[in-house]
């Protein structure tokens, strides 16, 4: 595989591992998802030109637009948790009643 | 040719005679209701002539004088029937009648609206010789409806208090749920026999007369307060008490009685309708005998003494003897309606008063009025002799030997002993004992149109029994031999009742009254009938619409099925299926170190 492959894709497993491994805040999950939709978005792109895959070319496009709404839910969670405890600590998702 | 159709339609156009003249300077005299009393007493005599010839001869009359109009193939006019039934019942009516209206010409002396009140008896009195003297069903009708209406109109005459508007609805309401019935049976005989002619009816043979027998049937129950429908005869009670006496006693509640006596060529084999006629006869009069126990006003006593022995004339018709159902209502008429003037002329002389328990001692006081009472109530009881016995006893002697059920016999038994039992409870509370009412009245029986009236049914109650059951047709032969035993169980059962209530009477009459045992609770609450079908029913009806109306379109099918339940179903689902604790950290955690192991043993498998 050549270099360009090996850097993205080490890309995606540094936020997998970003998203896996976090604190206290919940927001910082919520970015390291941003960078691994960015780094999928742009092993796709580099891929679909390099081997000249035209008919794939709205695959990106999809992705941006499926990275979008998961965006929009994830932040709504927040808010909806930030609205009742103030702050977005993980610490506080112990109460399972809807 | 004879003067026997002249002689009853002149008896019955005198009748009409004050209605048509109510709209001239007659009407506003003073004199009014003494024309209307004149009126009624000379179309009695002059309907005592075809009555003779009848009873002489045994001529019967049809009388068919006008084609009102002819629908396809039915003809309709107008038709009197004058046979065994109308010839007697006419002037037993009208002699009742004659005395009724003297009576209420003293009780009614004061109110200012006599006149019309004189006028809606005489229109409730035409309306009733309408009905017994048709031939067909739809002049039947029409004199059924009127009877029904006359009620209405006289029960509601102080229609400024509350009870009485809602007794008079009641009666009418529950005469509409009987009516029902009498329009089945009349479609059904323009259906099958295209006919409403009495004679064509009874001539043509069919196998099945049950359904416009039931019919009938269901008309009587209305109109004869039958259980059922009965409520409405107690509360009848209402109205002035000659109306009590004419309407709820001799007169219209006997008319649903009369109707099956008409049609007893059809019932006479039909074994279902007849044991169907004999059980409700039997429950009503044992039902109405124990209510009747319990009660204070008298003159719901009395109504409840009618209510049961209109019972006994439908177990009457139930063992198949019509004759003697016929001879119980015109013997009925006169004690009943003499007991209801005594009980009158009672409430009159106490201001008012018509509570049993604030009369007593008027036995020195008002000595006429007394004896009819008493004698009223022996001939009701079926003292030998009187009256009633004639009636009375034959029916208690036929339905003891006859084939027939069992059970409802025993009832009607037992409710014979009951009536006594309340009789000597009307006398005992009303009449005997020291006097329980205020001193300060003015007590006075002396008046000549009171004193009048009453004798005549006096005489009546004592000899009309005699007089008319030996100057009729035999028709079906009574039973003439029987154990003795069968033959002294009325009198016997009569006597036990009377003895009963008399030891009752005397031995509590200085006790406490301690709270109301469940028996007496059944008795004085009408045996809970009216609590529960005057409320129930129509709270039943009216939640049932309110719910498909409001409930079933509205908040069901637009707001309820998807909108709701969908969100509904969503949130209970959720919180079903999660089983989650919220612990995120060690979920990614663990699902890191998963994929890292599973990395690491997948490449140094080889």
């Amino acid at each position: 595989m050549s270099m360009v492959y090996i850097n993205i894709f080490l890309a995606f497993i540094l936020s997998l591992m970003g998203m896996l491994v976090y604190r206290s805040h919940l927001m910082s999950s919520l970015l390291c998802l941003e960078g691994m939709m960015l780094s999928l978005f742009v092993m796709m792109s580099v891929t679909i030109l390099n081997n000249h895959l035209t008919l794939a070319s709205m695959m990106p496009i999809v992705l941006l637009v499926f990275a979008a709404c998961e965006a929009a839910l994830g932040l709504s969670l927040l808010v909806m948790v930030s609205n009742t405890y103030g702050t977005d600590y993980v610490q506080n998702l112990n109460l399972l009643q809807c | 040719m004879n003067m026997f159709s002249s002689c009853m339609i002149t008896a019955l156009v005198i009748l009409t005679l004050p209605i048509i003249t109510s709209s001239t300077k007659l009407y506003k005299n003073k004199l009014y209701p003494y024309y209307v009393k004149t009126a009624t007493s000379y179309a009695f005599m002059i309907s005592m002539i075809p009555t003779m010839m009848f009873i002489y001869s045994g001529q019967e009359t049809i009388i068919s004088n006008w084609h009102w109009m002819t629908i396809q193939t039915m003809k309709l006019s107008m038709s009197f029937k004058l046979d065994y039934f109308s010839m007697i019942f006419v002037p037993v009516a009208l002699f009742v009648t004659w005395s009724i209206m003297e009576f209420s010409m003293w009780y009614m002396h004061s109110d200012p609206y006599i006149n019309r009140f004189f006028k809606y008896l005489l229109l409730f009195l035409i309306t009733m010789m309408v009905l017994v003297t048709a031939n067909n069903m739809f002049q039947l009708f029409i004199g059924w409806e009127g009877v029904g209406i006359m009620s209405f109109l006289l029960i509601g005459w102080w229609y400024g208090r509350t009870d009485a508007n809602t007794a008079a609805l009641q009666a009418v309401l529950y005469n509409r749920i009987g009516d029902v019935g009498f329009i089945m049976a009349m479609a059904w005989f323009l259906l099958n026999l295209n006919t409403w002619d009495l004679q064509q009816i009874f001539i043509t043979t069919n196998d099945n007369f049950n359904l416009p027998l039931l019919g009938l049937l269901l008309a009587a129950t209305g109109k004869s307060a039958q259980f059922g429908l009965h409520p409405w005869l107690p509360s009848a009670m209402e109205g002035p008490t000659p109306v009590s006496a004419l309407l709820h006693s001799s007169t219209m509640v006997v008319a649903g009685v009369f109707l099956l006596i008409r049609f007893h060529p059809l019932m006479e084999h039909n074994q279902t309708i007849q044991t169907l006629t004999l059980c409700l006869g039997a429950i009503t009069t044992l039902l109405t005998a124990i209510c009747a126990l319990t009660q204070n006003d008298i003159k719901k006593i009395v109504a409840f003494s009618t209510s049961s022995q209109l019972g006994l004339m439908m177990v009457t018709i139930g063992i198949n003897q019509p004759y003697l159902a016929f001879l119980h209502i015109c013997t009925h008429a006169f004690f009943k309606a003499m007991l209801f003037m005594c009980s009158g002329s009672i409430i009159h002389s106490l201001n008012d008063e018509q509570d049993i328990r604030k009369m007593g001692g008027l036995f020195k006081v008002l000595p006429f009025t007394t004896t009819s009472l008493i004698i009223g109530s022996l001939a009701l009881t079926g003292m030998p002799f009187l009256t009633g016995f004639y009636s009375k006893d034959l029916i208690i002697e036929s339905a003891n030997t006859s084939n027939t059920n069992a059970w409802a016999l025993l009832i009607t038994l037992v409710a014979t002993s009951l009536t006594a039992a309340y009789s000597t409870r009307i006398m005992f509370f009303a009449l005997l004992g020291q006097p329980r009412f205020s001193p300060m009245i003015l007590i006075n029986e002396n008046n000549p149109l009171l004193i009048n009236s009453i004798k005549r049914l006096l005489i009546g109650s004592v000899f009309a029994g005699y007089i008319i059951s030996h100057s009729i047709t035999p028709t079906t032969i009574p039973q003439m031999t029987m154990p003795h035993y069968l033959k002294m169980t009325a009198l016997a059962v009569t006597i036990l009742g009377f003895i009963l209530a008399l030891e009752l009477n005397l031995t509590t009459q200085g006790l406490k009254f301690n709270y109301p045992s469940n028996y007496f609770k059944f008795s004085s609450l009408l045996g809970y009938y009216p609590t529960i079908m005057h409320r129930l029913t129509p709270k039943t009806s009216l939640t049932i619409s309110q719910k498909s109306a409001s409930m079933l379109l509205d908040s069901i099918w637009l707001e309820n099925i998807l909108p709701k339940s969908i969100s509904y179903f969503q949130m209970k689902s959720s919180t079903l299926v999660s089983n989650q604790k919220g612990l995120i950290k060690l979920y990614f955690l663990s699902f890191m170190l998963t994929m890292i192991l599973s990395l690491l043993i997948l490449n140094y498998h080889g």
